[in-house]
């Protein structure tokens, strides 16, 4: 059979497949978990196969990228459909976040900033749901900006998510009083130093149009000094940089962090300083900090496929060091 | 022209002036408007919880006079979690005027600073514990007013040791001009530029440069745009192909000019040509989605990966990687760095981007600005050791004098807010 | 409605991801879609955040606009090339403005912050604390110490590398190197992260195979 032959063979299952389980979904399928069983035989499956490219490599036949994409991509997708649950121990920096937030009384005014877009909303959708979530059980007062332009869009969809909860719908939260939507400001830092004397001059009105003014939670916040605890969601700049050395450098304001695993380690120096107070870094963060708010979200279902892929890619890079060396130093992949 | 005298100076004026502004102005403050405050009349005392005591209220120090610091001591009433306080309510008087209520504070606050106010105003305070059913007011201050300061003296030494790396940088810049050799320590990677080039030429390829994803006002593209005039000039002089793929209309603008300058001083203007350099999108995965097209497709024989990257920078440098070229990457973001070591040939590490494009381009204010740093160093180098010690003696051994320069050192190093 | 936008959401990601297979033609339509709409969004989103959110709404307040306003027109005498180096200008404001703002946040929390950080009393938890460490927190405080310092003797450019200077810049560029290991760890976390909330968008929300 000719590669495009393969190709187009490959496309149409594709498309049976999906076409197959989203009419199974529409008609009110549901969630498929796999036994004990068949979970443990897939996992022994995956070790031997691994075992198996190993003693390859030892021979000397490489394997080719797409096998290591293939490879990731299965123990990605497999641990969704197990059964068990991933053992999570909580770092200092989330615990340390964790008690900063619960000294606060109720009341306390909690700024929250949701500096990122879609495309890192896996890592740090989940660390704004369970802190918002959070701060409501606290009857704490929330309010939220951005300063990226889908920052609080994603922010919306966080409350939504909260929100269906039941139990924060016996709360009765009202918008504008528990808490608030500022928006999108552009400006990047000089947001954050505008803000150290005017949160209302970077924020005249939330991003719905409702005035500032008229908004009794924030109508008395006129600049950092009247907020209790910063956090920020951080994906970049402008980010977690600038809030620390604009809003707790200058302003001396009392934050936490949630960032991006890649961004995370920068961000030990301010933690070990003592610029910000607790550190929630990538998934392993979120999932921590939701083991701690004693909420399972998204997190936390998706650590034991962080696990699973992080035990793949300990294999292959004993493979492809294995191979580097054998090889006399060359390559360790076949189509380099 | 006349004016290229001025603007060159313009930068350096505007940074100076705000830099000056910043440590020096505490009134560099925007005016907000007037919050609407209820005003309702002082509280009858209520006995069942007792009320905050030693209210002092102090002028903020260093500021445009517009502020007051209040501390008192909280109600004895007020405890964790058994406490019956529920919050403060915080009055004010203005010019011996009806108190008002000027902001609610939580249970367990001890002090407040009242922003907005104006000099030669007597400002009179109290403040009220509150519980479910009581209120209990503290006794009034004396009338007070603000001061306005000229100077923050709380950034005095931050001033003084950014003169002395100020004045030093300047000091080399202006020795480097008067045509003084300054040394600059050989930085790995920086031959490889050339060879790099001779072989994308031998090879008949094209050269991929990507100065990242930020604007030109960070100084990291500023380094890559330099570092582009020199690769620039020695593609014009191998005749090879350079393309180079943009996400600011900024960034397009100065790489465009700076081609073409390299051209021009090649002599070879007519081979010049507005399209090696053009805009993909601000955004950055399209950007990447762009990049790494033209990777697969062009087949670079060598990338130039220099300036300010982010999340992208290892799927660029895997990429370009995977077609076999020869990649030269330097940036300052350390959280990058790892995957540009990983992938790259050759990686330039942090400040060594800096030294590289003072290094290539020769020019008295970087080299200068990269010499006046060491002396930042330097003096950071030296603090670091000597308070070490000074810390770890004063701690087997608690002696005065060592103890004295400890918290001098300290206290240079500590900046208030 | 919700179905269209369910399977072309699937359509796209399926899209980008066959690029590990290799280029083809359903990547290059994903990828132009994406460019062309980001590209779209971005000068929406500026004209109407900066431009209008910015200056339009708010030009009667605040006559200082007026000479932003003014700088950004300059900047668009860039397309009269005769005189596009008045551009110069409003970009020697922007780089102006912007180094001396950094200049002092940098100073303080980079420099000022960190050195602060870094004077600790070796064998001590804290200061006045006496000799009570644990082997814990002397390694700590030995490794945050030696590692401020040989990566400052790195990164001085003035001096060559050799002899006991080498030494220590050698040490330097180890324990930076090992910094990078472990945060190419945390990326490895970061980039997996993003693909399982790809794989949980086609296993859940569109196929819901899992909830």
């Amino acid at each position: 059979m000719s590669t495009r032959a393969k190709e187009i063979l490959v496309i149409i299952m594709i498309v049976v497949f999906s076409l197959v389980f989203y009419f199974r979904k529409i008609a009110g399928g549901k969630e498929i978990i796999f036994s004990n069983l068949v979970a443990w035989v897939l996992i022994a499956l995956l070790v031997l196969s691994l075992g198996l490219i190993l003693i390859l490599t030892i021979k000397g036949s490489l394997i080719g990228r797409r096998v290591v994409f293939i490879y990731v991509g299965i123990v990605l997708a497999l641990p969704l459909f197990m059964p068990f649950t991933q053992k999570i121990t909580i770092s200092p920096e989330v615990r340390s976040l964790y008690e900063a937030v619960e000294k606060l009384p109720p009341g306390s005014k909690v700024l929250v900033s949701f500096d990122y877009d879609p495309p890192s909303a896996p890592e740090l959708q989940p660390m704004g749901e369970s802190f918002i979530r959070l701060c409501f059980q606290r009857d704490f007062k929330v309010i939220i900006m951005g300063l990226w332009p889908q920052g609080p869009q994603q922010a919306n969809i966080a409350i939504d998510k909260i929100l269906e909860d039941p139990e924060m719908q016996a709360r009765n939260l009202r918008y504008g009083e528990d808490y608030v939507n500022l928006g999108y400001q552009a400006g990047n830092e000089f947001v954050i130093q505008r803000m150290g004397s005017s949160f209302k001059s970077m924020f005249p009105s939330d991003y719905r149009g409702i005035p500032y003014d008229s908004m009794p939670l924030v109508r008395n916040i006129r600049n950092f000094s009247n907020i209790d605890f910063s956090f920020n969601l951080s994906a970049g700049f402008p980010g977690s940089v600038e809030w620390v050395q604009i809003a707790v450098d200058r302003y001396g304001v009392e934050l936490g962090l949630g960032n991006t695993a890649v961004q995370a380690p920068q961000m030990y120096t301010y933690l070990n300083s003592g610029q910000v107070v607790g550190l929630l870094g990538g998934m392993n963060g979120g999932a921590e900090f939701e083991l701690l708010c004693d909420y399972k979200g998204k997190a936390t279902k998706f650590m034991l496929s962080q696990s699973f892929s992080h035990m793949v890619i300990i294999a292959f890079i004993i493979i492809g060091n294995v191979a580097y060396f054998l090889g006399g130093r060359k390559s360790a992949l076949k189509d380099k | 022209m006349k004016t290229i005298g001025l603007f060159r100076f313009l930068p350096a004026l505007t940074s100076f002036s705000i830099a000056f502004f910043i440590i020096f102005s505490p009134a560099l403050k925007a005016q907000a408007p007037d919050d609407s405050l209820s005003t309702t009349s002082p509280d009858a005392l209520a006995v069942s919880i007792a009320p905050p005591t030693s209210l002092v209220v102090f002028d903020y120090k260093y500021d445009d006079g517009e502020a007051l610091e209040l501390t008192w001591v909280p109600s004895v009433d007020d405890l964790p979690v058994v406490g019956k306080v529920t919050g403060y309510e915080l009055y004010r008087s203005d010019n011996g005027g009806e108190f008002y209520k000027i902001t609610e504070l939580i249970p367990g606050s001890n002090n407040f600073r009242d922003e907005d106010l104006s000099t030669g105003v007597n400002y009179v305070y109290y403040i009220v514990a509150l519980s479910a059913d009581a209120r209990a007011a503290s006794v009034k201050t004396e009338a007070i007013q603000t001061h306005r300061e000229w100077l923050n003296f709380n950034l005095k030494y931050l001033f003084l040791i950014a003169l002395i790396i100020s004045a030093s940088v300047i000091y080399f810049i202006e020795t480097a001009r008067r045509g003084k050799k300054l040394f600059v320590r050989k930085i790995a990677g920086l031959e490889a530029v050339d060879d790099a080039i001779g072989q994308a030429t031998e090879m008949g390829r094209s050269i991929l440069f990507i100065p990242g994803i930020n604007d030109m006002d960070e100084v990291q593209t500023l380094a890559a745009i330099t570092i582009l005039g020199r690769v620039s000039r020695v593609v014009a002089d191998y005749d090879t192909k350079i393309h180079m793929p943009v996400s600011r209309s900024l960034v397009m603008t100065a790489a465009r000019e700076t081609i073409k300058a390299s051209y021009m001083a090649a002599g070879r203007p007519d081979a010049y040509s507005d399209d090696m350099v053009h805009y993909v999108t601000d955004e950055q995965f399209g950007y990447v989605a762009a990049v790494d097209a033209i990777m697969v497709r062009e087949k670079p024989a060598t990338i130039f990966l220099l300036g300010s990257f982010f999340a992208e920078s290892l799927i660029l440098a895997e990429t370009g990687n995977s077609v076999g070229a020869i990649q030269i990457a330097g940036t300052a973001r350390p959280a990058q760095l790892p995957f540009f070591i990983a992938a790259c040939d050759f990686t330039l590490i942090g400040e060594e981007l800096f030294a590289a494009s003072a290094y290539l381009s020769g020019e008295p204010k970087q080299l200068g600005s990269l010499k006046g740093q060491d002396v930042g160093k330097a003096l950071a180098m030296l603090v670091i050791l000597i308070a070490v010690i000074l810390a770890t003696i004063s701690e087997i051994r608690p002696l005065e004098t060592v103890r004295y320069v400890l918290d001098f050192l300290i206290q240079v190093f500590t900046i208030k807010t | 409605m919700e179905h269209f936008a369910l399977w072309l959401a699937a359509f796209l990601t399926l899209g980008i991801i066959s690029f590990l297979y290799k280029d083809n033609a359903w990547y290059k339509l994903t990828e132009s879609i994406f460019i062309g709409l980001s590209a779209g969004y971005w000068m929406v989103s500026l004209f109407w955040d900066n431009f209008y959110g910015k200056f339009w709404v708010n030009k009667s307040e605040s006559p200082y606009l007026y000479v932003g306003a003014v700088l950004g027109l300059l900047m668009l005498l860039r397309l009269v090339p005769r005189i596009g180096w008045i551009s110069r200008w409003p970009l020697s404001f922007i780089v102006g403005a912007t180094s001396g703002l950094w200049l002092i946040n940098y100073f303080s929390s980079n420099i000022m912050k960190q050195i602060e950080a870094t004077i600790l009393p070796l064998f001590s938890a804290q200061f006045g604390s006496g000799f009570d460490a644990g082997a814990a927190a002397i390694i700590g405080n030995l490794v945050i110490v030696t590692g401020t310092f040989s990566g400052l003797v790195y990164f001085f450019f003035s001096k060559e590398h050799k002899g006991a200077f080498g030494r220590t810049a050698k040490l330097g560029i180890w324990i930076i190197m090992i910094t990078f290991g472990a945060s190419f760890g945390y990326t490895v976390m970061s980039r997996m992260s993003l693909f399982i909330g790809r794989i949980d968008f086609l296993l859940s929300d569109w196929l819901g195979m899992i909830l």
